[in-house]
Parts: C-alpha cells; structure tokens; sequence
C-alpha cells in the first residue's frame, strides 16, 4: 500500500496538500473503494519520510471533508459518499483549476464549444475507467 | 518535567564590536522538530555553542531541559544528544572503540536506565551501523564523508536523547545518504517527547521533517513558528498598473517592494487576501496576481537585504 502516493517536498503545494489531494484523486478513481483502509499515520510518515503531524493533518482535513472516517483504535477508511459533506472550499479550489484550464484552452486557440466538447468527453471516459476499476484492489 | 526543553532569554554573543547572536528570545516546547534556518554567516552555530554552553554569552542566558546552559550537569548533557558541524570523530579510532568510548558514558544497558536517565541502546547503534552496511573493525580514517556523517547519527542516536541539536548535519552529503538520515530522524520523532532542533540550508529538507521553522537573520530571531504559518504569512504580489503608479506604497505587513515599468511587486508577510484586494482597489491596479512560492522561494524573500526590512518574529498563537 501506500505506493500510490508520491510527494514532492519543497514544491509550491504544502506536503499535507498533496497528500489529500493524492488520496482524493485515488478515490475519485475508484482504485480505493468505500471501506478500504489508509495506511496508519505512522507508517506512511515512515514510508515518504515526512513528519508524522503532516500525515495526521492531511487525513485531519480528508476527514473534514467527508471522504474518510476514523474509528477510533482502527484506523482511517474510505467513507460513504452519500455521507460527505459539501465542501465550499474544495470547490472554490476547483472553480480556480478550471479557470486556469480555460486560459490554457483559449491560448490553444479553442472555442467555447470545442471546450466543453473535450470536456465532456474527458468526463465521460473517465467515468467509464472508474466503474472498470471499481473493486479492483478491494 | 519542564514545558520548554529549550529557553533563550536576551541571549547576545559578541565578536569584538560585532553581535553574532542579538538578544534572542526562544523557546521550544517538547516534542517539536524544529529547521533552524538562516544565511550563511546568520549566527546558527554561534547561538547552538551557547545554548549548549560552549560559549559563555555577553549578556542573556538560556536553559536545556530546565538547566541553565552555562551549568549543564553531567545527568542533564546525558539526555541531550549534539552533532557538530562536520561530524568530527577521532580519525583513528574504529567504529567499535568509538562506541565502546561513548557507552562509557551511559548506562550500559537503556533498560538499566532510570527514569529521566540516558542509557545506550547498543542494539539500536549496531542496527544502524549495518542498515548503513558498515562494520564493526573500519576505521574512521578510511570513511567517506557520508560514512562518518552516519557514524556520526548512530552515535548521537543510540543514547536516545530527549532533546537532539544538530548543527547542518546534511551538509555535505549525497541525495541518497541524506534521505537515510532524514529517515533515522522521523524514527526518532516516532518516538513520544523527542524533540529536535536542526540547522540546514535545504529548505526541502526542513519542509518535510519539521513542524516548526526558526529563522535567525544577522544574529536576530525573524520568525519562530510553524511552517504552514509562514507559508501562509510571507507572501510575494504581483500588480499590474494600467497608468500611473502611486508614489509611495502604504499597506500593512510590507517588507519590500521592487518596480518595474507597470509592474509593481511586493513581499508581504501576515497581510490578508482582502486587504491586499482592499489596497489594489484604492491604489487603481488594473490586475494583480498572488505568485505561488515553495519554502524555498519565501525564505530568499523573506531575508532578501533589498529595500526596507521590518525586523518581524511572531510566536505561534496557540
């Protein structure tokens, strides 16, 4: 486990950022299904050589928004999507990529229509991989 | 059990006419891992010789584990363990007689140890020696500069200090052997109450080891507090005028400000988005961008010597 995450210290994104937006995105991707356990603080601080407070915050802030739970004397698992909740800065966040994703189409010399088009399509395609994921590793 | 581990009050050095260490204030609650981090020449080494008692101050004092530094009792020294700058280790001993040596000065065994006693842990030094694929009879002469680095780390390790101060101990080593002495320092915060305290010059480094970052500029504290504090304090502002620029710049919490044709770029430290929002509004900026900065980055902006420099150190609110 744990070999999914790779963190790059000393780059613009905080440690604690990547690492939940590393988690999210293995999640999102369905390649960590709902019950599935996170590595133990202690052991992926150990494992990516970080401090383990660092650990602790990113599943702090996973928990926050929703995407796991921790029981107490067991551990941090994927939690029940119908059970998260919304997160206003998460998607304030998201709003920000996409508009940097905007610029970069408009640069390109795109449309608006080709870049909903390329949108959608990414979106769907990507929906298709998850549910042939799903359960893989569960 | 004293709340700090680590208390510096007015703490001053002076070479000749000229203050190395300025009148430093710290402390450092147990537990944390502290990057002590400062430019070449900012008065690190000079403010760890003092704190250890080395020095004798010109004025001020400081205190280790509750006992004043200039009167470190042999029980207290047991429980700290140093790594000067440059592992120095007597060249023609073995790596063997430098443990039998430094055994000598603990107890033989750790679980022999009393409560608030340092004992060695012979097991946890021999590990370490063959983790790094060293051997009992080499002699130091005959290491690399990594090798005695490693030496060096099982050898402050294997007392297993309450309180572990490092000058630059990375200085000089390779990616490789440098991520193996980070790893000995994450297994030794795994352990409850450790705290360290650590010089280096690679902020990569510091951003993944430690929770708090202590910078010394010019023998004066410029911040103590946690690192996601002063990432989230110092921040570098790029505005765009679309005519003309104000003559003078007045906005909380600058420290420097660089101009440029249009262009107007500014380092801020504890200034909010909305009053940076608020100022490029009253000021007639036409756009104006937050730059996304590493550790790194902040740090060469925060000790920059360009323009006006407000002396700036905050403790951490909690």
């Amino acid at each position: 486990m744990a070999l999914w995450i790779q963190i790059t210290p000393g780059s613009d994104e905080p440690i604690y950022l990547q690492i939940v937006e590393q988690v999210g995105e293995t999640i999102a991707k369905g390649q960590l299904a709902v019950g599935d356990k996170l590595p133990a603080v202690r052991k992926l601080a150990s494992e990516l050589v970080i401090n383990p407070n660092t650990v602790a915050r990113a599943y702090t802030i996973l928990e926050q928004t929703g995407l796991v739970t921790t029981k107490t004397g067991s551990g941090t698992f994927v939690a029940n999507p119908a059970l998260r909740s919304k997160d206003t800065v998460g998607i304030n966040m998201l709003a920000d990529r996409m508009d940097s994703l905007i610029v970069r189409g408009l640069n390109l010399g795109l449309e608006s229509q080709d870049i909903i088009a390329m949108f959608k399509d990414r979106l769907e395609k990507f929906i298709k991989t998850r549910q042939g994921g799903r359960r893989k590793n569960g | 059990m004293a709340e700090y581990v680590l208390e510096a009050q007015g703490l001053t050095k002076f070479y000749g006419s000229k203050p190395a260490v300025d009148h430093i204030d710290l402390k450092i609650p147990r537990g944390c891992v502290c990057g002590f981090v400062g430019r070449n020449g900012a008065g690190k080494t000079t403010a760890i010789k003092l704190m250890l008692g080395f020095l004798k101050p010109t004025a001020g004092s400081s205190r280790l584990l509750g006992c004043d530094s200039q009167n470190l009792t042999p029980a207290i020294r047991q429980r700290i363990g140093y790594a000067a700058e440059g592992h120095h280790l007597f060249r023609d001993a073995t790596i063997g007689n430098l443990a039998g040596f430094h055994s000598a000065f603990f107890h033989k065994q750790l679980a022999s140890a009393k409560q608030g006693e340092a004992g060695w842990d012979g097991k946890l030094f021999w590990d370490m020696i063959e983790y790094f694929g060293l051997s009992k009879k080499q002699k130091i002469k005959k290491l690399s500069n990594g090798q005695r680095a490693q030496v060096s780390l099982a050898l402050t390790l294997a007392p297993n200090p309450e309180l572990l101060i490092m000058d630059d101990p990375t200085l000089g080593l390779d990616a490789a052997i440098r991520r193996q002495f980070l790893e000995g320092m994450i297994e030794l915060i795994m352990h409850q109450g450790r705290t360290i305290l650590f010089s280096s010059h690679i902020l990569g480094d510091i951003d993944r080891v430690a929770d708090r970052i202590i910078v010394l500029d010019k023998g004066v504290i410029r911040a103590n507090c946690t690192i996601e504090q002063f990432r989230t304090a110092v921040k570098k502002v790029r505005f765009v005028f679309g005519q003309s620029m104000p003559e003078t710049v007045d906005i909380e919490g600058l420290l420097h400000s660089r101009r440029a044709d249009k262009e107007l770029e500014m380092v801020l430290v504890g200034t909010a988005d909305e009053k940076i929002a608020e100022w490029a509004k009253s000021a007639g900026v036409e756009e104006y961008q937050i730059i996304k900065q590493n550790l790194e980055d902040q740090f060469i902006e925060y000790t920059a010597p360009i323009g006006q420099i407000r002396p700036f150190a905050w403790e951490a609110k909690q």
